[in-house]
C-alpha cells in the first residue's frame, strides 16, 4: 500500500539518504534497520509527507503523496524519534490537544483518550505532568499520541531509545500485538537489532544513506548461509591472541566482544584446530566456545565490516 | 484555533519562570522607578531647574505693625506681648519664605526673581518663569493673626503654574507645600493650576512628553511607569509565545500539527490570538494591581477605563501581530536567534525609544520619532494622552500608527511563513 521510489535527499550539499526505495504490504511490519546517522530519520521524514525530497517519489495505494499529502496524513500515525509532547501538561491533556487537532470532540474524544492510555498502560497516571514522568513513560504518551486518530499505518522512529527494560518490552510487545491482532500496517525503525528481529516479517538494512540490503529475516541470513558465528569466551582480553586470529587467512572476520572475540568462518572450515593451537602458544584461557546461527547483528557486520552500534 | 489557544494559554499559566518575567518583573519595576522617582520624573535636576517668579503683594513691616496693634488691643500685658513680637519678627511667614527660596540648597534648582503682578504673568506667559508664587495682601498680618492667636482664616500662597513645564511646576508646588506644612499654617495654597485661561495656546499641541502633557491633568511616576512597563513588557508575550513555537517544532509537536492536516495558518493564527489574549490580561492585571496598590488611578472611573482597555485592545492586537512575525520567522528559519535576539536585544531597544524607561521629550526629535513607531512607544503615546487629556479624538492619531503596525506586520508573517506544511 505504501511505496517509495529511489528517494533521495540532500542537506547543504551532504546527501543524507540516496537511491531508497521501499515498500510496505497492508497489514506487514517493516523494519528499517540500521546505525545512527544512516538516514533512517530523514527516510521516514519523506514518507512521511514532513520533507520534501530532492528526489524521488512516495505513493500511497499507487498515488504520489508528494504534492498532495493530506491522504497520506489522514491514514498514517507517526511516533517521532523525539518526544514530541507538550512537558508542562499532563497526560490527559495532551491526548486531548492531539486527539482534537484530529477532529475528535466529545464522548468520541473522551474514549479515544482512554483506549490510547490503555493500550500504553498508563490510564492510572494519566493526571500527571508529563515531565514529571519517566524516560520509559515518555516514551508510551508518545506513541499513544500517535494512535489517537485511529491510523492505519503506524511508522515508528526508534521509540525504545533510552528507557527501562520493563518499558521497552512493554512497547515490543504492544507494537507486535497492534500489528497481528489489529492488523496495523508498521514502519519500525531502530538500530537495536534484536527489537527488528523480534517484531518485524520483513526488513531494509540501512547505512550511510543507502539501502544495503531487504528480504525476509531469513532471507537476510542466508546472506551467511555458508557461514558460521563462532564466539569465543576469554577471561581476560588477549591483544596478541586477536591479532594473530585477524591475519588467519581462514577467518573471514574476527572482532572483539564484550566477553571475548567473534570469529565468522566458512562453513565447514577446520580452522577451530589452529585456533586452538594459538590459543596454546598465547596461553589464553577459554572459558566457553559456542557456534551461532547467525543474527541480523551478523548480516550487518558482514555486509559493512562494522557493528550496529559503535 | 481555539483548541490551539487554550493548550497555548494552558502551558503558559504552568510555566512559573514565564509568568514571573511577564507580571512579576514589570510590577516590581513599577515599584522601584514609581518609589524612585515619585514626582519626579527626571533624576536629574539639570532637567528640572526653573525660575519662578514671586509677586510681593505683602507688606511685612506693615503687617507686623498691625498685628503688635491687635495684640495690645486684646489686652496682653506688655511682657508677654513683646516676647511675642519679638518671635514674630524673628519668623514671620514672609521672611521664612524668602529664607526658603533664596536657601543655597534649592539654588540650582529654583531661581526665585521678585516681579509685580502684571510682569510676572507676562513672564509666564512667554515662559520664562514656569510659576508665580504670589503672597498676598496681609499676608502676615493674616497668617500671624491665625498661628498666634487663632482668629481669623488665615492666609493662602498663591500659586499658578505654567502648562509648558508640568513637572518643574509640580516640583515647586512641592518645594511650596513642603514650606507650608513645616509652618504648621492652617492655610491652604490655593492652586490657581494651569490654565487654560492663563495660556490658552500652550500644550495640548505637542504629545509625547510628559512635560507638554502632564501639564493638562499632571502625571504620576506610578502612573507613568504603570504605563512604560506594560507596553515594554508586553513586548515579551511576543517573545515568549513565539519561543513556544520554537520549542514547538524542535521537538516535533509542530511537525504532529501538521501531519493532522492543519494548515500552518491555523497554527499561526492560534499563536496570535493567545498572544493577543495574553498581553490583554497582562495589562489588565498590571493596571489593576498597580492602581490598588500604588493607587496609579482611581479605579471608579468608569469611562476613564474604558478607553485604557480600547488602548490595551489595539496594542494588544499589535502584539499577536509580531507574535505571529516571530513565529512566522522562527519556523521559516528553524533557530530561535530571532526569539533570542527580539528578547536581549530589540525589546530593550524599543523599550527605550518608546519612552517605557524615561519620558523622550528630551530627547533628539529623531528618537521621539522612531519611538512613535514602535507599538510600545505608540500605545505609550496614546496611553499618556488619554490619562490627560481624556479625548477620544486625540487618540485617533496613535492608534492608527498601531493599526498600520498590525497589519504590515501581519501580512510580514503570512509571506514569511513556509507554506503546504514542509517542516
Ligand atoms: N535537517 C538536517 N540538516 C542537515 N543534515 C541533516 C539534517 N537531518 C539529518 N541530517 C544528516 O543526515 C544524516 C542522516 O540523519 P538521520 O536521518 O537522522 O539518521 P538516523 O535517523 O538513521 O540516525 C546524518 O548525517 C545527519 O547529520
Ligand atoms: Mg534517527
Amino acid at each position: 500500500m505504501l511505496e517509495t521510489e529511489e528517494l533521495k535527499k540532500v542537506f547543504k550539499g551532504k546527501t543524507a539518504v540516496e537511491g531508497a526505495s521501499l515498500y510496505i504490504d497492508k497489514g506487514e511490519s517493516v523494519g528499517l534497520l540500521g546505525p545512527n546517522g544512516a538516514g533512517k530519520s530523514t527516510t521516514i521524514s519523506m514518507i512521511s509527507t514532513l520533507l520534501k525530497p530532492t528526489a524521488g517519489d512516495v505513493r500511497l495505494n499507487g498515488k504520489s503523496v508528494i504534492k498532495n499529502p493530506a491522504e497520506m496524513r489522514k491514514v498514517l500515525g507517526v511516533v517521532p524519534q523525539e518526544i514530541a509532547l507538550y512537558a508542562e501538561l499532563s497526560a490527559y491533556e495532551n491526548l486531548k490537544f492531539f486527539g482534537r487537532i484530529y477532529g475528535l470532540s466529545g464522548k468520541q474524544l473522551e474514549t479515544a483518550i482512554q483506549q490510547a492510555l490503555a493500550l500504553v498502560g498508563l490510564k492510572e497516571r494519566q493526571k500527571e505532568i508529563v515531565k514529571t514522568y519517566s524516560g520509559g513513560m515518555k516514551r508510551r504518551i508518545n506513541i499513544a499520541a500517535a494512535m489517537m486518530h485511529e491510523p492505519e499505518v503506524i511508522i515508528m522512529d526508534e521509540p525504545t531509545v533510552g528507557i527501562d527494560p520493563q518499558s521497552r518490552s512493554h512497547i515490543l510487545e504492544m507494537v507486535r500485538k497492534l500489528n497481528k491482532e489489529k492488523g496495523l500496517t508498521v514502519l519500525y525503525t531502530s538500530h537495536y537489532m534484536e527489537e527488528v528481529e523480534r517484531l518485524c516479517d520483513r526488513v531494509y538494512i540501512m547505512d550511510h544513506g543507502k539501502i544495503i540490503a531487504s528480504g525476509t529475516k531469513d532471507e537476510l541470513k542466508s546472506i551467511l548461509s555458508s557461514e558460521e558465528t563462532v564466539l569465543i569466551e576469554l577471561d581476560r582480553p588477549y591483544p596478541e591472541f586477536f591479532k594473530e586470529l585477524q591475519s588467519l587467512d581462514t577467518i573471514k572476520q574476527a572482532s572483539e566482544t564484550e566477553k571475548g572475540i567473534k570469529l565468522i568462518l566458512p562453513k565447514g572450515s577446520r580452522v577451530l584446530g589452529q585456533v586452538f593451537q594459538a590459543s596454546e602458544r598465547h596461553q589464553v584461557q577459554i572459558i566457553n566456545v559456542n557456534v551461532q546461527t547467525p543474527s541480523l547483528e551478523d548480516v550487518f557486520l558482514h555486509l559493512t565490516g562494522r557493528k550496529l552500534r559503535d | 484555533m481555539f483548541t490551539f489557544l487554550k493548550k497555548d494559554i494552558l502551558i503558559l499559566i504552568r510555566d512559573r519562570t514565564e509568568l514571573a518575567i511577564l507580571l512579576g518583573m514589570p510590577f516590581i519595576l513599577i515599584a522601584i522607578l514609581g518609589f524612585a522617582l515619585s514626582g519626579v520624573l527626571s533624576g536629574n535636576t539639570e532637567v528640572l531647574s526653573m525660575e519662578v517668579a514671586v509677586v510681593q503683594e505683602d507688606d511685612e513691616q506693615q503687617g507686623l505693625v498691625r498685628f503688635e496693634e491687635k495684640l495690645a488691643d486684646s489686652g496682653m500685658p506688655a511682657p508677654a506681648r513683646q516676647g511675642i513680637m519679638a518671635s514674630a519678627a524673628e519668623s514671620s511667614p514672609a521672611s521664612l519664605l524668602q529664607e526658603v527660596l533664596n536657601d543655597e540648597g534649592l539654588k540650582e534648582l529654583v531661581v526665585a526673581t521678585e516681579m509685580d503682578a502684571t510682569s510676572a504673568k507676562a513672564a509666564l506667559e512667554e515662559e520664562t518663569v514656569v510659576a508665580i508664587l504670589t503672597i498676598p495682601e496681609n499676608f502676615t498680618f493674616d497668617a500671624l493673626q491665625k498661628m498666634i492667636m487663632d482668629e481669623g482664616n488665615g492666609s493662602s500662597l498663591q500659586l499658578m503654574i505654567a502648562e509648558h513645564a508640568a513637572t518643574q511646576s509640580e516640583v515647586f508646588h512641592n518645594i511650596v507645600e513642603e514650606f507650608v506644612w513645616s509652618l504648621n499654617f492652617e492655610s491652604a495654597i490655593a492652586k490657581a493650576a494651569n490654565g487654560e485661561n492663563v495660556l490658552p495656546e500652550a500644550g495640548q499641541t505637542q504629545v509625547g512628553g510628559v512635560e507638554s502633557v502632564s501639564s493638562v491633568n499632571p502625571i504620576n511616576s506610578f502612573q507613568y511607569y504603570t504605563i512604560g512597563m506594560a507596553v515594554m513588557f508586553a513586548l515579551f508575550v511576543a517573545a515568549t509565545i513565539s519561543g513556544m513555537a520554537y520549542v514547538e517544532k524542535t521537538q516535533f509537536v509542530f511537525q504532529r500539527i501538521l501531519l493532522s492536516n492543519h494548515h500552518p495558518l491555523v497554527y499561526l493564527g492560534g499563536k496570535a490570538i493567545a498572544a493577543t489574549l495574553v498581553t490583554f490580561l497582562q495589562f489588565c492585571i498590571l493596571f489593576f494591581l498597580s492602581s490598588l496598590i500604588f493607587g496609579a488611578f482611581d479605579l471608579s472611573e468608569g469611562p476613564f477605563w474604558l478607553g485604557i482597555l480600547l488602548i490595551t485592545a489595539s496594542l494588544a492586537l499589535c502584539v499577536g501581530a509580531l507574535t505571529a512575525l516571530l513565529t512566522a520567522m522562527t519556523m521559516r528559519f528553524g533557530n530561535d536567534t530571532i526569539t533570542t535576539v527580539f528578547s536581549g536585544g530589540v525589546v530593550t531597544i524599543f523599550a527605550f525609544l518608546g519612552g517605557s524607561f524615561t519620558p523622550t521629550a528630551g530627547l533628539p526629535a529623531i528618537v521621539q520619532q522612531l519611538g512613535g513607531w514602535t507599538p510600545n512607544g505608540a500605545a505609550l503615546n496614546a496611553f499618556l494622552i488619554w490619562v490627560q487629556n481624556l479625548d477620544m479624538g486625540m487618540l485617533f492619531e496613535p492608534l492608527g500608527r498601531i493599526a498600520l503596525l498590525t497589519v504590515v506586520l501581519l501580512s510580514l508573517s503570512v509571506m514569511i511563513l513556509p507554506r503546504k506544511g514542509e517542516a
